[in-house]
């Protein structure tokens, strides 16, 4: 194991309540970690009451899908998921070299420069990009956007909601990490850089410690050579091991945890989330690590 | 100029380049199979009024039959001819046209090599409604998606040229089966005479063709998913599924359970093989695409995904009905089949391109310009009848959303012989529309749907715009 690696596990509770009893609900969970890159999942479990068996598949963007179907008629539909992820320390943060637009314009990549349905790319945002970027094709430029976007804008939860808009940003100058992150997308992708939202969490610096309520997003970048630099337009700069990355997508609207569909008359509540990440220590880890060896060794042998 | 081509047919419109030679002769086709009956008004304005009970009597009607008084489709009893060697051409050619479009779109959800190798411009089909991404990677059976295509066929100076291609849910094969069942009732002798290819093979044709994408060919229990009795085309969708004994639903007759589709009948719960669907496939699934749709059931996508239930066409064939991506059909025949295209596009300008866009701002009376994502000739417009205030707003308009917008240049459609409503002839704008199912090999249905312009003035054909449809007779020889 890579001594350079953090541990962090992961407990995400959400409740859903609907007004009465529904029968079936159809739900799409995105909840798993990814194993790309830096990051992988030691352990992942997914527990629903009322009970169900679910079943995966891997979506367009590379990110794990639950599909949760509950038969019987329920008013309640809770969630639990408990993970271990670990993160290696990246290996030098990298700076991607910009497009040359022609070679964009054939490449797969160039689906995340256009707009998509939460990043319009509008006036507003054009005249932010020339303001902001003009035309600076550099990496830097954006490492510099992703601390300008902070400064400019005050940080206020509840200030949005889920569903608000890079309008209500600007308009507002207030708002939070969804929103800052689908405001650096527009800003970037007006410069022509393929730029993606990533959804996550942020765990906690020291070991043992613990954050809670902490459902995270930022972006990242691809540079021509293909390869997806991080950046954090909330805290301004490079992601770093303690971004624990969950899903990614054009927008917020590809990586929503839960997408649901369900019979009957009923109107479904805000969920209830509570988001626990806790920093394990080495030993915890390592029993983390040989509980994950044996449960492959096992599926290996069935 | 007039001419009169025998002692009992009366003077033809010049216009009328669908029957007359540009002297006034009538065209051989013609000649041969309407000469006696363009003699004789009194029986063509009795088969109009018959007809016009015989539709009403059946409630065929274009519009919603919910609704106390939709409209029937203005049926023209006089047909539209076309010469076995027209057809042949025509068939060769739309043939053609079907498969390069089903590679296209197998494309699109496969490896996509022609936005790699630029002859489909990536940002188009990224950027178009009907690319359903989280669809890449799912392989149909059989590999096929666009199996019923009905494509818009319009002739300009004596040449056969495409004015649209629709592989999304395209209509209109009712009412030239009904058409021909109200001639062949109507005026048997007629068209008996005339020696004309039979178009009943059409429900046979389409049941094999969705026969052979169920998951388990020996059992195909086939739904025909409709929208509902609001939709304009309702009539058509519970005809097809009888003619196919389907049987037909809507979005809350069927459920999915563990990944397979059941169809509420009354027997109880019945499985279903194949969705022959009738819903633009955005609609499909509100658990992946729009969550506040009811015309399909949550976990349909998924259960086709599996392979548990066949979708004709399949989700995701939209793609290639984006009017932004038609101007590319012809380069995509070159570049799949590799042949020469053997019909042409009607000249088209991709918006989105800089240097067309200022092509079509700078000659803008001679274009019509269509919204990419609309049909039934909603929202269509020609820059020869928009005022100078207009084009300006219409060139600002193509200039902030060139996406949204295609442009074609206005051309003459041929008209035909149409009964006018004092009972004399007069010429209408007409195109045609022959549906094409792709089964092992594409199969066009001999014919297919005339629609005739409104009036004499009108340029539009389509039916939500008033216009009407007509017989159309491929001869035998």
């Amino acid at each position: 194991m890579d001594s350079h690696a953090l541990t962090f596990a992961v407990s995400h509770h959400t409740i859903l309540r609907y007004s009465e009893a529904v029968s079936p609900s159809y739900n799409e969970v995105r909840m798993r970690p990814r194993d790309r890159g830096t990051q992988r999942t030691l352990t992942f479990a997914l527990i629903t009451s009322p009970p169900a068996v679910p079943r995966s598949r891997v979506d367009f963007f590379g990110n794990t899908v639950h599909r949760v179907d509950i038969g019987d008629p329920h008013d309640t539909l809770a969630m639990a998921v408990e993970t271990v992820v670990e993160s290696a320390l990246p290996r030098g943060r990298s700076s991607p070299a910009g497009w040359d637009p022609a070679t964009l314009e054939r490449d797969a990549r160039l689906e995340y420069a256009l707009a998509s349905p939460r990043v319009p790319l509008g006036p507003s945002t054009a005249a932010l990009s020339r303001e902001w970027i003009g035309d600076d094709r550099s990496f830097d430029a954006l490492v510099e956007l992703s601390m300008l976007i902070p400064r400019e804008f005050r940080y206020l939860t509840g200030a949005t909601t889920v569903d608000s808009s890079i309008e209500d940003l600007l308009g507002g100058g207030a708002g939070v990490c969804q929103d800052f992150s689908h405001l650096f997308l527009a800003v970037a992708r007006h410069a022509g850089w393929p730029a993606r939202y990533v959804s996550g969490y942020l765990g906690p610096e020291g070991e043992h410690a613990s954050t809670s309520g902490v459902s995270h997003a930022w972006v990242e970048v691809c540079g021509a050579d293909g390869t997806w630099a991080g950046l954090d337009p909330t805290h301004g700069g490079h992601v770093g091991p303690h971004h624990l990355r969950l899903a990614v997508g054009r927008d917020y609207g590809d990586v929503a945890p839960h997408r649901g569909v369900f019979y009957g008359t009923a109107h479904a509540s805000t969920p209830e989330v509570t988001v626990r990440v806790t920093r394990m220590s080495e030993r915890a880890a390592r029993t983390a690590e040989r509980g994950a060896a044996l449960y492959w060794q096992q599926q290996q042998q069935q | 100029m007039i001419a009169t081509p025998g002692p009992a047919c009366p003077p033809l419109p010049v216009g009328a380049d669908e029957c007359v030679t540009a002297s006034g002769a009538p065209r051989p086709a013609y000649a041969r199979t309407l000469a006696a009956a363009l003699g004789d008004a009194a029986m063509l304005t009795d088969m109009r009024d018959r007809a016009i009970a015989w539709f009403a009597g059946r409630g065929i009607t274009f519009g919603v039959p919910a609704l106390e008084g939709a409209p029937i489709i203005p049926f023209d009893p006089i047909p539209r001819v076309l010469a076995a060697t027209e057809w042949r051409a025509i068939d060769r050619a739309l043939a053609q046209r079907v498969m390069a479009l089903d590679a296209f779109v197998a494309d699109c959800y496969g490896a996509q090599r022609a936005l790699r190798d630029g002859v489909v411009p990536a940002r188009l089909v990224y950027s178009s409604t009907g690319y359903l991404r989280d669809l890449v990677g799912v392989r149909p059976p059989r590999a096929t998606h666009c199996h019923v295509a009905g494509i818009d066929v319009v002739r300009v100076d004596g040449t056969f040229l495409v004015l649209e291609d629709n592989v999304r849910v395209p209509s209109g094969i009712a009412y030239a089966l009904v058409a021909r069942e109200a001639t062949l009732e109507l005026a048997r002798d007629w068209i008996t005479a005339a020696g004309v290819r039979s178009i009943d093979g059409y429900a046979s044709r389409l049941r094999r063709t969705l026969e052979r994408i169920a998951p388990r060919p020996w059992e195909a229990r086939i739904a025909v998913l409709t929208p509902g009795p609001y939709n304009a085309a309702f009539f058509e969708h519970r005809m097809l599924a009888d003619a196919i004994g389907g049987v037909l639903v809507s979005g809350d007759e069927i459920v999915v359970h563990e990944d397979e589709v059941y169809c509420r009948c009354a027997s109880g719960l019945e499985r279903v093989d194949v969705i022959y669907s009738r819903v633009n496939a955005e609609w499909l699934d509100p658990l992946l695409f729009r969550p506040e749709s009811l015309l399909g059931p949550p976990g349909l996508v998924e259960a086709w995904r599996r392979g548990n239930v066949a979708i004709a066409n399949a989700p995701g064939s939209g793609v290639a009905d984006d009017k932004a991506i038609y101007p590319y059909v012809p380069a995509m025949v070159r570049y799949y089949l590799g042949e020469e295209p053997l019909i042409d596009n009607v000249p088209t300008y991709d918006i989105s391109d800089d240097r067309q866009r200022r092509h079509v701002v700078a000659h803008l009376d001679r274009m019509v310009i269509k919204p990419v994502d609309s049909s039934g000739g909603y929202g269509v417009t020609f820059g020869r009848l928009m005022s100078a205030a207009e084009r300006a707003a219409t060139a600002a308009e193509l200039e902030a959303q060139p996406r949204g917008w295609l442009a074609q240049e206005e051309v003459a459609l041929s008209r035909a012989l149409c009964l006018s409503p004092n009972g004399g002839l007069e010429a209408r704008a007409v195109d045609l529309r022959p549906f094409v199912l792709l089964d092992e090999q594409p199969w066009v249905v001999p014919g297919g749907l005339t629609r005739v312009a409104r009036d004499t003035e009108t340029l539009v054909v389509n039916s939500s715009q008033g216009g009407g449809s007509k017989d159309t007779w491929i001869l035998t020889r």
